[in-house]
């Protein structure tokens, strides 16, 4: 089929005569396609008559449109196209609070902001008719210090804020977008109980997704419908943002995802399809939107959050913690996109996965003029567990404990309860923490410039409805329709396997209909680790539908009783009697074989949330993902530069279906995680630009600086999981990296770096000051 | 004002039209509609866009499609022939070895790959890794593709 | 109007700049500059990369070397003569860039960038290199640092095209290195870089020349630092004087690569561990190219 239609892809195997080289191993179906170059990505299609899309962008991080004046651009020749937000219907769209417009109406808040588009018959063409937009704005004071951005008299960044769309859950005060809180009991009285009290202060930077492909849009209308090639994550929300924001029904906007080349998060949400569709509304010709890497740094409304974090925590001289309070303030950026939930997220993993007897987490998720952040692999986690592992290290030393022996005694366990009293069913947190410290060697002897460092988190799964189809095609072969989402991380592609086993065929006899939402059911796309949870769980049950037609058939067709069938091979026989058998490609030859499934949506789990405010979902973790990883670094003292020699993860994600793909999860987030560790910060100028938005200065690990990585998993099957106990996989490999790294730079140097990312600059900073300590005692 | 030129991408010949500021990688892209090679970035940090030239590997996002002229560009979809599988040796073992998941690094990746093991038919792990350090990947963690190179590397009869 | 030339001879090259082209070689730093928008690419361009006579590297035992334009990093590096007696060239050519950028990217085009982070560029001031300048005038011969006039800015004529770099023959007993601070073990750019090349001569140094990269507007000699070593036996005292100048000698400024204040404080550590490579080197140890992944990048080497 052609690449435009959709992505369909063969499964195949390891041909025979290299089977030996990797037996057993899964085999991606889009494998052949990617080493080849003859797969397509968004950026690699092109239509008759496309015309190219430019964007004007705002520049100023703050500041009221006095005119736009676009007369010099459409007078350009070559120039098919120019849109502003006064062409398009007033609506304000976003997930929790509805704060934004298509193009910019009235005020600039982030320096990314799309104030107008363009789309010309050459991309110089539309480059130059972008920059002949004459555009007058009258500057506003810019905020870009989300702490600041709550003082009284700060500049607002939505003086409206109250009259916008909201959930019913938002509590909305000031710049202040959305205030959460966790409530377990009384935590100033667990506090008094303590025999020690111990505080933290930890500030981190905001940092990207950066998925190596750049986010790209082809849009082309029939009459009064779209069909929009889009590197999302996400095209139902991606569709159901075009048709609210364009005015046009869901069921005419059909969102196809070539293959993508990466997400992390960073493509997730509405993003770019509505204005490239709007843009070939106008032309009346399809439009191509191709983002160069500063677009993709500035224009991308989601990165990770910046985020202060205070923690307050009472221990006991046993290790017991009695109480918990922490304060958390979010950068969310100018706009609330779908990541309104971050700062409950956060809050969440303030408390972390310990059993702690009171508790009592605020956080504050504020806007800024700074680029809008949303959920980049893991939200808030992997810097909030990088601030409360090191604070954990802080309070087992305040007691005299080893770190590890603290964690041992305070982690959740089975029918433990939760920060929202949550109890939890059989989970095996400490055993991956025992996983953990075993795999590293923790303890033995290391020289003095070396050390490890510890550190747990956890994450929940997601629960979603999903659907999908499999159909058995007249010779035998299959097609699966599912509306999941492959980012790269084989979620996807694993479909095969697992219907193959549920009807006794072989993967190889699947083909795999994706990201196409004209041929599938609603799918909550790649974001939430929830693909093999959610969507696996609908692909199962069109199997077991299947299962039964072709059961069904073969009974009538054998003459013999159902449950005496089995399906085995390719075909359905006779236990016991393998010549009484008929093969699937002849039931199937009527073509009448389609089944259909969704699977339930498990409920989230119980807990006590009266006391908790700004809830949207997330107050109970169902079917936590837990995770102890151990970080073995080098420490240059003079220069501040870290090496990170290893990392062992140990992660309890349910029973694991796939395991290679499970383990490229890992290594690829604990990769990222030491970036995020080291050097992934995105530094900004008091008003909220950008100052590096370049690979050169935003630096990503590379092959040569990462370490080696060592994983393993506690099988413990989930209940109300995703299928066969399954839960999620892709996000946890991010959450406690940089605070293992965090722990163990600690260790060699004497001091914390309270700080993200840990640069070189920090670290020596850090080791500075603890040896001009030294001197003064 | 375009200039016409011959490129030699992959063996064949193709008579091209093209501007004097044209890169090599948007030339081979979109003139001669071999779209395997990716963009990446705008600063050579990423190594998408890497194609052999003359055996050697080049950036081609910061090299000129008009400097090309007259000499050998492999991209990777010349890697492999037609014939069997259609994939080289190194191309199966990044499959196998789980080098390849969202695959928008893989086709320079696997051009670096290959520039390295012609130059160093048995590299060390340090030499892979530090070869390919102007290939950035944001979802294996390098893992995969380290050890899909080394099982090449320790062939008999690499790439 | 937009015009390109691929010059088959010097003598095409030169006429070519003589009638307004600008010349490109690897493209490593003219298109990735054009790219990030630092500088359109010119109208017109001349390629110079097929010109043989530019990609010779000619050098002989104890004497001068001479670097062909075109002569690349990797070819840098590969060549016997530039590691054993101007090693710290080596160095610094082994950690420019992938090794894409080292198999295209110029000594020329690197030094014609007058980048004041180009790693070739302490290595050459302190073999106190030479670059002859060619056009339809005739040739002349700059010392480097008068050359360089300040970041991206040299005292070149536009219709001038540089031929060869020029290093002075090496004296037995020499050592030299370049160290730079590496965030990353590969792809950075320096923000702190360091080259010195000693001479010693029974026990004693009686010559030493520092540089100091990304410290500075251009890469710069800091004489303080030379003399604070010369006939000294290279003790830890004179070492650390010497590093310690060096940092003295430096102007660093705050930009999102590093503070004033660690870029000075890192300038005397990696002023030290280039002067310490170099002393092991003239001392007939044997220190791995590059130096900076030897003394600092490996883990393995890490100190």
């Amino acid at each position: 089929m052609a690449p435009f239609e959709g992505s369909v892809v063969a499964v195949e195997t390891v041909p025979p005569e290299h089977a030996a080289e990797g037996a057993g191993a899964f085999v991606r179906s889009d494998g052949k396609e990617k080493v080849t170059g003859s797969g397509r990505y968004t950026a690699d299609l092109t239509l008759t008559g496309q015309a190219y899309a430019k964007f004007r962008y705002a520049g100023h991080p703050h500041a009221r449109i006095v005119r736009i004046d676009v007369s010099k651009a459409r007078a350009l020749p070559g120039v098919v196209a120019v849109v502003t937000q006064d062409d398009l219907p007033d609506v304000r769209f976003g997930g929790l609070v509805q704060d934004r417009t298509l193009f910019a109406k009235d005020v600039v808040r982030f320096e990314g902001e799309i104030v107008a588009g363009v789309a010309a018959l050459s991309e110089a063409a539309a480059t130059e008719a972008a920059r002949l937009i004459d555009v007058e704005y009258e500057p506003l004071p810019a905020v870009s210090d989300f702490v600041a951005a709550m003082d009284t008299g700060a500049p607002r960044i939505h003086p409206d804020l109250a009259s916008y769309e909201k959930d019913e859950n938002v509590v909305a005060d000031g710049n202040t977008m959305a205030y959460s809180t966790i409530v377990k009991g009384d935590a100033d009285a667990g506090m008094a109980e303590a025999d020690v009290v111990v505080k933290g202060r930890y500030v981190s930077d905001a940092s990207q997704g950066v998925p190596i492909e750049p986010r790209a849009v082809v849009a082309q209308w029939r009459g009064d419908e779209v069909t929009i090639w889009s590197s999302t994550q996400v095209p139902y929300a991606a569709r159901a943002g075009v048709a609210q924001t364009l005015q046009v029904p869901e069921a005419n906007v059909r969102i196809v995802v070539p293959l993508l080349g990466g997400g992390f998060g960073a493509k997730c949400d509405l993003h770019f399809e509505a204005q490239v569709a709007a843009l070939a509304r106008d032309a009346k010709r399809p439009v191509k939107l191709v983002f160069s890497r500063r677009e993709e740094f500035v224009a991308i409304a989601q990165r990770r959050e910046g985020i202060v974090m205070e923690f307050e925590t009472g221990v006991t001289r046993d290790g017991r913690l009695v109480a918990r309070q922490a304060t958390l303030i979010l950068d969310k950026g100018a706009y609330c996109g779908e990541g309104g939930f971050l700062g409950q997220m956060a809050a969440m993993h303030a408390c972390g996965p310990y059993v702690i007897e009171n508790i009592r987490v605020e956080a504050s998720l504020n806007y800024t003029n700074n680029q809008p952040s949303g959920s980049v692999r893991a939200p808030t986690a992997p810097q909030v567990c990088w601030g409360l592992e090191q604070h954990m290290d802080e309070v087992a030393r305040a007691i005299d404990m080893d770190p590890v022996e603290l964690r041992r005694r305070t982690l959740i366990e089975q029918g433990a309860e939760g920060p929202t009293r949550q109890v939890f069913d059989e989970i095996g947190m400490k055993q991956t923490l025992e996983r953990a410290v075993e795999m590293i060697g923790y303890g033995r002897d290391l020289p003095d410039d070396e050390a490890i460092g510890v550190a747990v988190g956890w994450w929940p799964s997601a629960a979603a409805p999903s659907g999908a189809y499999i159909h058995i095609n007249g010779d035998g072969s299959g097609t699966i329709v599912t509306g999941a989402q492959e980012n790269g991380s084989g979620a996807v592609m694993a479909m095969p396997m697992f219907v193959a086993e549920e009807l006794g065929m072989d993967p190889g006899d699947f083909t795999i209909l994706y990201q196409d939402t004209a041929a599938a059911n609603w799918d909550m796309g790649s974001s939430g680790s929830q693909t093999t949870f959610n969507s696996g769980r609908a692909v199962l049950g069109a199997a077991a539908d299947v299962r039964e037609q072709l059961l069904d058939a073969a009974a009538e067709e054998l003459e013999a009783d159902r449950e005496d069938l089995e399906l085995v091979d390719g075909g359905v026989r006779v236990k016991g009697s393998p010549d009484r058998s008929v093969t699937i490609g002849a039931l199937a030859e009527a073509g009448t074989i389609h089944g259909k499934g969704s699977g339930d949506v498990p409920d989230a789990p119980a807990g006590d949330t009266g006391g908790c405010v700004g809830r949207f979902g997330n107050e109970t973790f169902l079917a936590p993902q837990l995770i102890t990883q151990a970080a073995h670094v080098k420490v240059d003292r003079a220069t501040g530069v870290v090496r990170v020699l290893k990392v062992v993860a140990a992660h309890d994600s349910g029973r694991i279906l796939n395991r290679s793909g499970a383990d490229g999860q890992v290594t690829g987030g604990v990769v990222m995680g030491v970036g995020l560790a080291l050097s992934e910060g995105t530094q900004l100028d008091d008003e909220g630009r950008q100052r590096n938005p370049a690979l050169l200065d935003y630096k990503l690990v590379t092959c040569a600086d990462a370490p080696e990585i060592e994983v393993d998993w506690i099988q413990i099957p989930a209940k109300d999981a995703g299928p066969r106990g399954s839960k999620g996989v892709g996000e946890p490999p991010q959450v406690p990296t940089a605070a293992a790294v965090a722990n163990a730079i600690a260790e060699v140097i004497g001091s914390q770096v309270q700080h993200l990312p840990m640069t070189p600059e920090r670290v020596w900073s850090a080791a500075r000051e603890r040896g001009s300590e030294e001197v003064e005692a | 004002m375009k200039v016409d030129a011959t490129l030699t991408v992959n063996g064949v010949p193709y008579p091209v039209e093209v501007d004097p500021h044209l890169s090599l990688l948007k030339a081979v892209r979109e003139e001669i509609g071999l779209t395997g090679s990716k963009e990446g970035c705008d600063d050579s940090e990423c190594g998408a866009c890497m194609m052999l030239l003359d055996g050697k590997p080049v950036n081609a996002c910061s090299f000129l499609a008009l400097q090309a002229e007259g000499r050998e560009i492999t991209t990777v979809e010349g890697l492999a022939s037609a014939t069997g599988d259609g994939l080289t040796p190194l191309q199966r073992a990044f499959l196998r070895e789980g080098g390849v998941q969202c695959g928008f690094c893989t086709p320079g990746m696997l051009i670096s790959a290959t520039a390295l093991l012609r130059a160093n038919p048995a590299p060390s792990d340090d030499e892979i890794r530090l070869s390919l350090a102007g290939n950035l990947c944001r979802c294996t963690g390098y893992d995969g593709i380290v050890r899909a190179v080394r099982s090449v590397a320790d062939a008999p009869d690499p790439a | 109007m937009r015009s390109f030339t691929s010059a088959a001879t010097l003598e095409e090259a030169i006429a070519a700049l003589g009638a307004g082209a600008r010349p490109v070689a690897g493209g490593t730093d003219l298109v990735v500059g054009s790219r990030q928008g630092k500088a359109p690419l010119p109208d017109a361009i001349v390629a110079i990369d097929r010109i043989g006579a530019l990609r010779a590297l000619d050098g002989s035992d104890g004497e001068a070397l001479r670097l062909g334009a075109l002569v690349t990093h990797e070819a840098i590096v590969a060549s016997e003569i530039v590691r054993s007696r101007f090693t710290a060239l080596a160095d610094a050519s082994a950690i420019v860039g992938s090794h894409a950028t080292r198999a295209n990217g110029t000594i020329g085009g690197n030094v014609m960038n007058a980048s004041p982070a180009m790693d070739t560029g302490g290595p050459l001031l302190c073999f106190e290199a030479t670059a002859t300048l060619r056009s339809h005038e005739g040739e002349r011969t700059v010392p480097l640092d008068e050359l360089w006039t300040g970041p991206g800015s040299t005292v070149a004529t536009p219709g001038e095209l540089l031929v060869a770099i020029g290093l002075s023959a090496s004296v037995p007993g020499t050592g030299s290195a370049y160290v730079r601070l590496e965030y990353r073990r590969h792809m950075e750019i320096a923000v702190v870089g360091a080259t010195a090349v000693v001479t010693i001569d029974q026990g004693s140094v009686v010559d030493a020349r520092i540089a100091i990269t990304a410290l500075a507007p251009t890469i710069r000699r800091v004489a303080e630092a030379e003399r604070a070593l010369v006939g000294t036996d290279a003790g830890a005292d004179a070492i650390a004087g010497a590093a310690g100048a060096a940092a003295a000698g430096s102007a660093p400024i705050t930009d999102v690569r590093a503070s004033v204040d660690y870029r000075t404080a890192m300038a005397e550590v990696v002023a030290r561990r280039a002067i310490e490579a170099a002393l092991a080197r003239a001392g007939g140890a044997d220190v791995a190219i590059p130096a900076s992944d030897a003394l600092y990048g490996d883990p393995g080497a890490l100190r």
